[in-house]
């Protein structure tokens, strides 16, 4: 069947799938417990801090009934930092966050986005995977919540470019059998890239296969010549 | 002496800018002008001034200390002189273009020249080589002024900013630049931009471009209050008398006004002068203010200040003209605040009293006066480092290593011997702040917050706001009484404001929402009495009074109790329901400090609970803030950053003081470079159950939130078991353990088992108190569904804490195995079945023995014969 979208998930995808991580705000009025599909959600009570998806967040974000904060990475000193590891190691992205401890019984472990890794007590010095459309969707809408929003914009569009520089120059070792190690590769970066990325490879496939079919019709032909003079030489016998 | 004689005018140079200095004890005063010569006046004589030669042409400023005179010239020289025989002494300083100004440091040590350069050098008087650079600034500076301690240097500069230096040990660092104040000027122009340092080293003053006296206070670098000046044209000199009560200003319109310092209003106006006045003194003790002009003429005018104002000279140290006087509010802090060793006079302090038969009086003051005498008061002169004259620093100040180590800086009055004086607490309302510029803090909780801001000093306006938008709306009203306490809960705001001019103290209460018409009350308490502290709880209004009286109101004004409080003065209260808590200054600790006593009555049962119990801070610290928190526990958090609970406080005697979280052991402050301070606001319980201490987080030295309001911070609470290094080593090891999962390293390993064990027992420890404090509250009260619930969680949570505790110490050997059995007589069995679980655990490991021990521990509880054999 004929899909019009490229393969992969979309930007929009990605941004919908991220709506899903957990942030903190400090809510301006009260809500009761709400029991959701996803799970239940704490009540709001203010001024105490409460986790909740990024979807509502935004929501009540936009109906001035709560302020998000925004992650400890998202500050512009841990982004600083961040930005000079990028620049300095040119051959690798910033680790992702380290994982928590896994949970003891037989309980099942945790990935994003059921880790807190973009609450306000998120680890300060690591990109989580939806790093980008996060804090992209967080300036947007709670750009009054940050303290220096136009340098956290700066500072996410400096680390936007550094990777996405890094992203297209692996594909210098794609071809063959060479492999790119992307711990740390965001989810939206891996969608920008993926077009790119692939049609690098597919290219690449074509001028491989053409090559192999040369070869192969070249072995071929080889082949039928030998045959041939097997043939003969059967013959001869 | 015939009133016209009173003005004595003296032609010192040829005409030209002329400047003039006192010496520090105001015998003699030089001037400087456009001759090459200086000339020494003898105050209080109309001989003929003493010529000293061998000075440059065209000096542009001159400065005296003990025994010498600087002057620097628009050659780019800058001489001593010396005061004794009237000679040139050596060339401090040269620069490649004319000089500006040369300040002298208080203590004679240090000059700072200014000149057309754009660097300003800091050279010490007595040994030329050691010399400092400071250049920060873009242009050249025009003025140069030490404060009265000699720490800070404002440099006045062409390009229209102020460059605040501080010249501590080591590299001058430039502290703040202020922009905006004075207007920028060309350095030779008559026009004056100087920083004038108000003498109680609080605030400091500049003329500014709408030819006002501007003060800005150095603490927070606020504008304070202005001196309107009527001068039509640029203020060209203007000085404070030296004790900061007065201040004279002159300008090229030849008028010469005097100002009250506290009220800003004009004295005296003098506008017969002839040329425009380039520089005044005021003379260090006499009502004189001697001044040059740019016509080469000295005045020396005695009785400036008209008789009927004189008085004001007399006076002590007067405090600079804030806004809001931090010191009036809340002494002990806004003094704390100050840099160590500035010189700072509290308005209360009293001026010393004489000594009586000192040697002055038997001998009249001038035997010892003379000028000389200010090199007598040095005469020991510590020439081979033996010590018996004081030792100086680098910076040419005595060390403090004469004084005890006991005393603080405050503490200091105490060293008068019979004039001792115990430190009291001074009075707080607790989640206020003080003033900075015109705004402050009346009450911060987790309800909301209320805050004022102080309009052109006519009236108030208070805004109250809410956390919870939806069920309260923010409200605002402009306010004529000046309230300075507020409390806040969820039914109304209370509001008191302190006796002014006739009318008295009040105490005003408004509530939030009734179902009738409003019914908001006001009472006046009696003349003469003020409010040190208010409190609000749910059904009564406290008030704490000058006159040592706790006064109890119902919500609605009925005064229901008033009693007298046994400590005083008194500090501050709380209240929670029906329970109140006052504190007070009590005996005198071993630190010089009032101890400070507690009383915790429930006004309702009529009950005193706690009566004058100490609260327990240790050696000089104070106390920052009280307050019940959501459950209706006492808490309080101290200076040195703790945070403490009081325990069985329902129980005579039984009260004790538990710390619940130290913030300087928090993790994030364990890299080590990070400065902050944290400012309590509450402490409530998380939805998850577990109680978490609510603070503003302050950056660097602040001690007080500020506008923008900072975002609310909440931490769980932690006993103080280890300190950072510990759980740092400890952290490091589970990195470590992270990075290298496959190798089993058994350090390692090791390290996370202890780590482990530290977290649990942090965990035990924690729980086992929030049980007690809790199950002694459900005794006293009626218990909730939720707050039984809340228990029964907290004794399983104990149980669980204490079976992990067994696991490790199973798994660790045979050999602990007497640990273990303690952990589990540790165990309270609330459900019967943990004992059980402690079995399991330790036949899991195979450790027969503590099973055996177990089992018999159950069958001894099942007896109840284990309880017996405790006590």
């Amino acid at each position: 069947m004929a899909l019009p979208l490229p393969p992969g998930l979309t930007p929009p995808e990605i941004a919908f799938l991220c709506e899903m991580e957990l942030v903190t705000v400090i809510p301006r009025q009260k809500l009761e417990r709400l029991e959701l599909l996803g799970g239940s959600l704490p009540p709001l009570n203010p001024p105490h801090r409460a986790p909740l998806p990024l979807w509502l967040a935004l929501l009540l974000k936009r109906q001035r009934r709560a302020n998000i904060l925004p992650p400890l990475w998202l500050s512009p000193h841990s982004l600083t930092a961040i930005l000079d590891h990028e620049t300095e190691h040119g051959d690798g992205f910033s680790p992702p966050p380290r994982l928590p401890p896994l949970p003891s019984q037989n309980t099942l472990p945790f990935s994003p986005p059921f880790l807190p890794s973009s609450t306000a007590d998120a680890a300060p010095d690591a990109l989580p995977y939806h790093w980008l459309e996060l804090g992209e969707m967080l300036l947007e809408t709670a750009a009054d919540d940050f303290e220096d929003p136009d340098s956290v914009r700066k500072l996410l569009r400096g680390l936007r470019e550094v990777r996405m520089a890094k992203l297209r120059q692996v594909v210098e070792t794609l071809d063959a059998a060479g492999g790119v190690n992307m711990n740390g590769v965001g989810g939206m970066e891996v969608a920008e890239g993926r077009t790119f990325v692939t049609g690098v490879i597919d290219g690449l496939r074509k001028i491989v296969t053409s090559r192999e079919q040369q070869k192969k019709d070249r072995d071929r032909e080889e082949r039928e010549n030998g045959d041939d003079y097997d043939d003969d030489e059967m013959e001869m016998q | 002496m015939a009133l016209q004689q009173r003005i004595r005018y003296r032609q010192a140079h040829a005409p030209g800018a002329t400047f003039l200095t006192y010496t520090p004890n105001g015998k003699k005063l030089i001037t400087a002008g456009v001759d090459n010569f200086c000339r020494i006046f003898s105050t209080g004589s109309d001989d003929e001034p003493v010529t000293v030669d061998d000075v440059q042409e065209n000096n542009t400023a001159i400065v005296a200390g003990a025994g010498f005179f600087i002057a620097g010239s628009e050659d780019g020289t800058v001489s001593k002189y010396s005061l004794e025989n009237n000679k040139f002494e050596e060339i401090l300083v040269r620069t490649s273009l004319p000089v500006r100004d040369v300040a002298l440091s208080p203590d004679g040590n240090w000059i700072a020249v200014a000149s057309e350069e754009i660097a300003v050098k800091v050279v010490n008087t007595k040994d030329m080589t050691q010399i400092q650079i400071l250049n920060e600034q873009t242009r050249a500076i025009k003025h140069v002024s030490f404060d009265s301690s000699g720490t800070r240097l404002a440099l006045s500069c062409t390009d229209g900013n102020i460059y605040v230096y501080s010249l501590g040990s080591g590299e001058p660092d430039m502290i703040k630049k202020v922009d905006g104040m004075i207007k920028s000027l060309e350095s030779n122009a008559e026009a004056s931009s100087k920083v004038l340092w108000h003498p109680d080293g609080r605030a400091f003053a500049t003329p500014t471009a709408s030819r006002e006296i501007q003060v800005m206070s150095l603490s927070d670098w606020e504008r304070q209050r202005s001196f309107k000046t009527s001068h039509s044209q640029d203020i060209t000199a203007a000085a404070w008398s030296p004790n900061g009560a007065l201040l004279a200003t002159t300008s090229s319109d030849l008028s010469l006004c005097l100002w009250d310092a506290k009220t800003q209003k004009l004295l005296k106006k003098y506008d017969d002068m002839k040329a425009t006045i380039l520089a005044m003194a005021w003379h260090p003790t006499e009502n004189i203010l001697s001044y040059t002009n740019n016509d080469g003429e000295l005045y020396i005018h005695t009785d400036i200040v008209p008789a009927e104002h004189a008085s004001l000279l007399q006076k002590s140290v007067q405090p600079a003209p804030f806004f809001h006087d931090p010191a009036e509010g809340r002494a002990g802090i806004a003094a704390n605040q100050l840099a160590n060793g500035t010189k700072h006079v509290l308005p209360e302090r009293r001026a010393r009293a004489g000594t009586p038969d000192s040697l002055d009086d038997l001998l009249g003051s001038d035997v010892m006066d003379d000028d000389d005498a200010g090199d007598l008061a040095d005469f020991v002169v510590d020439d081979d480092g033996a010590g018996y004259a004081p030792a100086i620093n680098g910076h040419g100040k005595r060390t403090n290593g004469h004084l005890p180590a006991l005393q603080s800086p405050k503490g200091k009055r105490r060293a008068y011997g019979s004039s001792f004086q115990p430190e009291i607490h001074e009075g707080f309302q607790p989640g206020s702040t003080p003033w900075r510029g015109n705004r402050r803090y009346l009450c911060v909780n987790l309800t909301g917050w209320v805050w004022t801001q102080s309009q052109e000093s006519s009236h108030h306006s208070i805004t109250v706001e809410f956390h919870d938008t939806e069920n309260h709306r923010r409200f605002h009203f402009t306010d004529p009484f000046k309230y300075d306490k507020a409390c806040l809960n969820e039914n109304g705001t209370l509001f008191s404001c302190q006796p002014s001019s006739g009318s008295p103290a009040m105490i005003y209460y408004r509530p939030h929402e009734t179902w009738t018409t409003r019914t908001d009350w006001r009472t006046n308490l009696p003349a003469g009495e003020t409010v040190t502290a208010i409190a609000l709880s749910e059904s009564y209004v406290v008030a704490t009074t000058s006159a040592n009286y706790v006064r109890i109101y119902t919500l609605f004004g009925l005064p229901i109790r008033v009693y007298r409080q046994k400590a005083s003065p008194a500090v501050t209260c709380a209240a929670w329901r029906d329970y109140v808590l006052t504190i007070g200054n009590g005996p005198v600790g071993g630190d010089g400090m009032c101890q400070l006593l507690y009383t915790i009555e429930n006004v309702k049962h009529d009950e005193i609970y706690q009566s004058e119990d100490i609260v327990a801070l240790t050696p000089n610290s104070t106390l920052v803030s009280v307050f019940f928190s959501e459950e209706g526990d006492p808490y309080i958090y101290d200076s040195t950053g703790v945070l403490l609970t009081l325990m069985h406080w329902r129980t005579n005697g039984q009260a004790r003081w538990v710390p619940m979280l130290d913030t300087a052991l928090l993790s994030r402050l364990a890299s080590g470079n990070k400065q902050e301070s944290y400012w309590p606001v509450a402490v409530a319980n998380h939805a998850s159950g577990a109680p978490k201490f609510h603070c503003y987080i302050l950056k660097g030295a602040d001690k007080h939130p500020y506008w923008p309001q900072p975002v609310l911070s909440e931490f769980g609470f932690q006993i103080p078991l280890s300190s950072v290094s510990d759980k740092k080593a400890k952290d490091a090891a589970e990195d470590e353990m992270d990075l290298s999962d496959d190798d089993e390293d058994s350090a390692a390993i090791k390290k996370t088992v202890e780590s482990q064990q530290s977290t649990l027992e942090q965990a035990l420890i924690l729980s086992s108190t929030l049980h007690t404090q809790l199950s002694s509250t459900l005794a006293h009260t009626r218990p909730t569904s939720h707050q039984r619930q809340a228990l029964t969680n907290l004794e399983v949570d104990i149980d669980k804490t204490l079976l992990q505790l067994l696991a490790q110490e199973c798994l660790a050997g045979e050999d602990r195995g007497m640990k273990a059995l303690e952990i589990v007589t540790l165990m309270r069995d609330a459900n019967g079945k943990m004992l059980d679980l402690a079995n399991k655990v330790a036949t899991r490991y195979g450790r027969e023995v503590l099973g055996e021990k177990i089992r018999e521990l159950e069958e001894r509880r099942l007896v109840g014969l284990d309880e017996e054999e405790d006590v």
